[in-house]
This record gives C-alpha cells, structure tokens and sequence, in this order.
C-alpha cells in the first residue's frame, strides 16, 4: 500500500515535469528543424534533418547582434549604476540614524508593489520630456532605485556585529574605509542575489523598452524578437522564430544552470520583482 | 564640529539617489497621472487644458473599461487558485528526500526566470490551430480543433495556461521553504494518534502554511493586474476585446489613440486599486503575524 502510493508520487511528478519541460523542448526542437517540416499535419517530434540554419536567418532578417549588444550595455550598465545607489540607500537605513528612518523606508518600499508598465504613460512623458526617447538610458532610468535592491542589502548589513564595526573606528578606519573593506565583503551572498534578480529582469523586460525605443539603436533582445515575430508574415517563420527565442532564452538558462541555488534562494526574497 | 555635521548628513547623502529616482520614476508619475487624469491632453489638445472629472465619467461610462475590468477579475481569479493549487501539489510532492529532485525543481521553476515574450513566442506556436501540437494532442483524445488566441471564448484560457505555466514554480518554491519550516513533532503525534495523510494535510499543513498562502496569494494578486507582456504578444487584448486588461488597456488609449488625459485617469484608477488592496492585505497580514507570536509557533 505504501509502496503503491509511492509509485504514484513518482509518476504524477513526472507527468507534471514532462508538461513543464515541454516548451522547452519544442522550442529547441523546432528551431534545429527546415522550415517545411512544421507543416507536417503529423508532429515530428525530432527533426528530420537536423540544421543550424535557422539561426544564421535570424540574424539576416533582424539585427540580432546589435539587439544582443543593447541588452548586454544595458543590463550590465544599470547593473554597475544600481549597485552604487542600492549599497549606499541600504547601508544608511541598516547601520545609520537619521530622522523619519522608517517612514522613508516604507516609501520606498511601495515601489515593490507598482510594476514599471502601470506608469507608462507619465513615465514615457518624463523620459520624452528628457529628450531620451530611444535610447538605452530611457530603458534603464526607471530603475536606478531599486526597493528591492535596498532591502535585500539592508537586511545583510543589519546582521554585521556591532562590534565588528566598533573595532574597525578603533583602528582608525572611516565610515566609507569600513562599507568598502569590510561590510561589502562580508554580505556576498546578498550582492549575488540582486545582481541575478536585477540582471534577470533587465534581460526578460519587454514592455517598457518596447514602448521608448524606436529604432534599433536602442532595442533589446525580447523587443526585437517580437519585431521579428511581426516581420515573418508567413508561418513558415516559425523554425526561425523559434531559433530566435531560443537564442534569448538559452544566456539565462545557462546563467541559471550555475547559480541555480542562489537563483532560488534570491528569487524567494524577491516576490516582486524590478 | 566639522565632522559632527558631516556625520549627521552623511545618511542623507547616502539615500539622496535612490530618493531622487524614486521620487522621478514613482512618485512624481503618480502625481503627474493625478494631475492629467483631471485634464483634457490629447491629439487635438497637446496641452493639457482642466477638465474636472471628465476624463473619470466617460470611463465609467465606456462598457470597454467595465469589460476590461471583468477579464482582469476573471483572468485573476481563476489563475491564481490554479497557479497557487499545482504549486502546493508539486511542493508536496517535493517535500521530501527524492532521487533527482534538484533537478525536478529546476524543470519547474525555468519558466519563472526567462522572458516572457520568450514564453509567449513558444507558446503562440503551441497553440497554434491547424498544425500546433497541442491541437494534435486533443484531438488524440477526440478534442476538435481548437482556434485558441483568435477565438474570443479561449483567448483568455490560452493566456490562463501560460500564466500558470509560467509561475507555478515560483510559488512552488515559497510553499517548500514554508513546508519546511514546519514543526515535524506534530505530525509524530498525528502519526500516533492514527491521523490519516489527508486529514494531516486538512488540520497541520494547510492552516500552518497559511501565513506563507496568504503571502503567495497578495503577491500573485498584484501581479496579475500589472500583466502586460502576454496580452500585447500573444492577443493584443482581442479578439473583440476578450482578453483587454488594466495596462493593456492604458496601452491603448495613450499610444493607440493618443489620449494621455484619459489614459492618466485610468492609470490613476489601476494606482488606487492596487493601494486597496495592499492596505488590505497588510492589515489582514498584520492579524496574521500576531495571530503567530501569540500562538508562539515554530521560530522562524
């Protein structure tokens, strides 16, 4: 009886595993399949000739390359921005006093409960008023506060002994001299789990970018699939499309493949992302 | 006396940036959309011009804006008990020492982190009528073909499977560590006195796990309002409307038509929705916590 229930366990955890797996799997497979083979009213479930075509089409119909830069500048160089403003804002709120403390925090905690993409409309003007329409800084602006950041961090600098810091003051060292060779150190951990969360989310965003980016100058990856899916008029396209998703989704992927515990663990915290 | 001042404003040094993008991307906007929400700014008047409450009365008069409105209860209210059920079900499953189960954890929580727009794409083709391979699964099981995102009554339901597809894992994750942080010695006892798996779960686990349901659901709540990626890639709120939500809807009015007073007005009501909400939540989770010191419960 037992055993028997076991069993079943096991082969419900599959089945389910099997569903979410799935996409995935017809996504890699229909993107290594030719073109006609999509048609086929009985599904191939592996290609019948294998080919990296697909591929090398993506990058002919769009500039995928140049979508792939953008991301890359754009992720890596808020990421650089964020880890300042977030180190400094959580670092006070953990280890400072400074009058209405909490109040502030709580303002700033709101942040995690508005999305980006409901403030479209006076967001986009702010930027457009800025002169910044289609370029990566608008993409980026909205998210140089970052609650999540802050309270991610703040919670790690709360937990440094009292005395840790004491001893360093005693030795002469600054306020600055200790946030820099002492307690950034220490809190790794935190600085992993918001350089996935924020790296994650810059590289998914599609909304925002889509609406303030008009040319490929600034364009992100996930903009620029959705432009390739309106440019393939025919389905035909979609070994290519699929290619392309793919091509999108396989960096994080493998990004989460290495740091899967920590991504677990971060995205745990994160709830709402941004 | 120097450095005292310097000491007393270095704080304020230090959360000047994050309050200056705050105050630029949050606040003021929400502010500005106050503002504009009470006037006329459109193609015809580019510059906003006092309306009162205009733009308000022809939304609550528009059936578009009651409609959108229904799809994002609807789209909520049925995702969120569905993404939330199989969420515990596989936490359940994985709440124990499993050959492999780093892996089966990671095959379901993938499609929390890659794009949505990825997700969409994979699941347009899915869904595709004629030759998606869903459709051929169905119709192995005598299921006719289905026009899933163009047929106004599916639309949603196609949108409802990406969306739990697409978090089940997530929320499966915050049910293990809430799982896990369960005090064992009650179940020995339960064992003890006889208690069967089913009622264990019915009397320990679910009203033990509450606190951390109650999280799940407030954040699966706010998030589904905001859903924007799917609906744009997937439907473009259609057809005829069936699948319009709250941003989607924004969408449309400010960079469709042009009207940035009404689209602010909206966006005003989306804001409100959402701080009702919020506030509700937190007093109910302020019950919540002290309902769990009192009961002096696990420590954390």
């Amino acid at each position: 009886m037992m055993k028997n229930s076991n069993w079943a366990r096991y082969i419900l955890l599959l089945v389910l595993i099997m569903i979410f797996l799935f996409p995935l799997y017809w996504m890699i497979i229909t993107a290594l399949k030719q073109p006609s083979e999509v048609f086929s009213i009985i599904p191939k479930w592996l290609p019948e000739h294998w080919t990296f075509q697909n591929f090398k089409d993506v990058f002919q119909i769009v500039p995928f390359g140049r979508y792939y830069f953008n991301t890359i500048i754009l992720v890596f160089g808020l990421l650089i921005v964020q880890l300042v403003t977030v180190t400094l804002a959580a670092y006070a709120f953990a280890r400072m006093d400074f009058k209405f403390k909490d109040i502030l925090f709580m303002i700033l905690l709101v942040q995690l409960m508005i999305a980006p993409q409901t403030l479209v409309v006076p967001n986009y003007l702010t930027v457009s008023s800025l002169g910044l329409l289609d370029t990566k800084i608008a993409i980026g602006l909205p998210y140089v506060a970052s609650a999540i950041g802050v309270f991610l961090l703040r919670q790690a600098f709360s937990a440094i002994p009292k005395e840790l810091e004491d001893a360093a003051v005693i030795d002469g060292c600054s306020t600055m001299g200790f946030l820099l060779k002492i307690a950034i150190p220490l809190i790794k951990p935190s600085y992993l789990a918001f350089i996935l969360i924020s790296m994650t989310y810059h590289w998914n965003e599609f909304f925002w970018p889509l609406i303030v980016t008009d040319t490929v100058r600034a364009r992100t990856l996930t903009v620029g699939l959705a432009m390739l899916a309106e440019s393939s008029e025919s389905s035909a396209a979609w070994t290519t499309l699929m290619a392309a998703t793919l091509m999108v989704v396989l960096p994080i992927v493998i990004f989460f493949m290495i740091f899967q515990k920590s991504f677990i663990k971060s995205f745990m915290t994160s709830g709402l992302k941004g | 006396m120097h450095i005292k001042i310097k000491q007393k404003s270095l704080p304020w040094f230090f959360i000047l940036p994050t309050f200056f993008f705050l105050g630029m991307f949050t606040y003021y906007p929400a502010l500005k959309s106050l503002y504009l929400s009470f006037n006329s700014m459109n193609v015809v008047n580019p510059t906003p011009i006092f309306t009162g409450l205009d733009n308000y009365i022809s939304i609550f008069k528009t059936p578009l804006f009651w409609q959108v409105l229904k799809n994002n209860l609807f789209y909520a209210g049925i995702t969120m008990p569905l993404t939330l059920g199989l969420a515990l079900i596989l936490a359940l499953l994985l709440n124990r020492k499993i050959f492999g189960d780093a892996i089966y954890k990671a095959s379901v929580y993938y499609p929390n982190i890659i794009p949505m727009a990825a997700a969409s794409m994979v699941w347009l083709y899915i869904f595709l009528p004629g030759y998606g391979i869903l459709n051929y699964l169905f119709s192995k099981l005598g299921i006719p073909n289905i026009e899933w995102v163009t047929n106004h009554k599916t639309a949603i339901w196609a949108l409802i499977i990406v969306a739990i597809w697409k978090n089940a894992g997530y929320y499966m994750i915050i049910f293990l560590s809430g799982l896990q942080q369960l005090p064992l010695d009650v179940y020995e006892a339960a064992e003890i006195d006889g208690a069967s798996k089913w009622k264990q779960f019915w009397s320990i686990t679910w009203p033990l796990l509450s606190p951390t349901t109650f999280f799940v659901f407030i954040i699966a709540v706010i998030n589904s309002f905001q859903s924007i990626d799917q609906i744009y890639l997937m439907t473009r709120g259609g057809p005829s409307n069936a699948t319009n939500m709250f941003v989607y809807y924004i969408y449309q009015v400010a960079f469709r038509f042009w009207d940035f007073g009404k689209a602010s007005a909206l966006t005003v009501i989306l804001l409100l929705l959402l701080l009702l909400f919020t506030l509700f939540a937190f007093t109910f989770i302020e019950r919540q916590v002290f309902y769990q010191v009192g009961g002096g419960s696990s420590k954390k």
